[in-house]
């Protein structure tokens, strides 16, 4: 199994932040200077625009978001509008994908893999959607995908609606689906739901299964270090 | 996997084609197959000044944003525009009508640097 290093964020990382460290490390990834990196963290309320994010999705104006305590930016990534926000992990691998290892869909497919067998392991039923990029309950979506590839490095990633304020992807048109409803496993187990530490001890074993990795934990601090 | 002779490629999948002193620009076969069924791309703006390895265009698929980076130094003189209602061009004929933009190179010897065919076959997952 491939070395891999995991880092859990002890608070809440701004996305402007969270989008310059990522440059930081792909860069380093790129050049071999670090091994393959999970990010998993949580962020500030924001909403965030894919590349092809239309603005017509927001559908409150940027002033209205800003006094709620919400900001917005647009990233890189692929994909359209999302919500981020405490409650919701944000994995975020930075990868370099070897040639005979998968393109972009079987990127795709395994991201989604983590998010499903993150809520089949809390007993939600839970599935993908044909043609859709995600991953679903009957309640409705509850974790959404978008990421970038640089030189076949990638970055960006998944959330995963642990036990957000679903009341803020009121506010845009989430990645761009009308009419989709929007789901948490709070909204799915009531008063089971696990809390977010338990989430992320999952996340990070299916990380482990499904990219075939043994994980090193690391700290904010190792993780431009070439150390692992 | 279609890698014609008369171009030259690149590392990060891009290929060129010379053309009466201009470098015509695209991503290869392999590229588009990995990316799958591309539903956006933005290109560089005809006029601007690119560096050899800059990030000048993005090609997008599913719910992944891929760079496209110029081989060369010199100038957009050219953009495919047409591939902002059709992006499916790039996987339907990425050697052909699925090209992206047109270079006016600095230095026109910089493109016996790039990889030859045979030199980029051998960067693929062998069959």
């Amino acid at each position: 199994m491939t070395p891999s290093r995991f880092c859990i964020f002890d608070k809440p990382l701004p996305y402007p932040e969270a989008v310059s460290l990522q440059e930081e490390l792909v860069k380093a990834r790129l050049a071999d200077e670090i091994p393959d990196t999970f990010l998993l963290l949580q962020h500030p309320p924001v909403i965030t625009l894919g590349r092809r994010g239309r603005r017509s999705f927001l559908l409150a104006s940027e002033e209205a978001l800003a006094q709620e305590g919400i900001s917005v930016f647009t990233s890189s990534r692929g994909g359209d509008v999302t919500y981020h926000g405490p409650g919701q992990w944000v994995l975020y691998p930075i990868l370099k994908l070897s040639r005979n290892e998968m393109g972009a869909h079987g990127y795709l497919h395994a991201l989604e893999s983590v998010s499903l067998q993150t809520a089949i392991h809390f007993g939600i039923d839970a599935f993908r959607k044909e043609g859709k990029a995600g991953a679903w309950c009957a309640e409705g979506k509850f974790s959404a995908v978008g990421f970038k590839f640089s030189r076949w490095v990638t970055s960006h990633g998944l959330s995963l609606n642990v036990r957000p304020n679903l009341g803020a992807f009121d506010l845009i048109v989430g990645c761009g689906l009308v009419g989709e409803r929007v789901a948490s496993f709070k909204s799915v187990l009531g008063d089971q739901c696990p809390d977010m530490d338990r989430v992320a001890e999952v996340i990070r074993e299916q990380i482990e299964h499904i990219f075939q990795r043994s994980l090193v934990d690391i700290s904010e601090k190792q993780l431009l270090s070439p150390q692992i | 996997m279609l890698v014609p002779e008369d171009l030259k490629y690149t590392e990060s999948h891009e290929w060129v084609r010379l053309e009466n002193g201009l470098c015509r620009v695209g991503i290869t076969e392999f590229a588009q197959s990995q990316l799958a069924d591309l539903t956006f791309v933005d290109l560089p703006e005809v006029g601007s000044t690119v560096e050899a390895g800059d990030e000048v265009a993005v090609v997008e698929s599913v719910k992944a944003a891929s760079d496209v980076y110029a081989p060369l130094s010199g100038e957009v003189v050219e953009a495919n525009d047409a591939l902002s209602d059709s992006p499916e061009k790039i996987n339907e004929d990425s050697f052909g009508e699925g090209w992206l933009f047109v270079i006016k190179p600095e230095d026109p010897a910089a493109l016996e640097a790039l990889l030859t065919a045979e030199a980029y076959r051998e960067l693929l997952p062998k069959e």
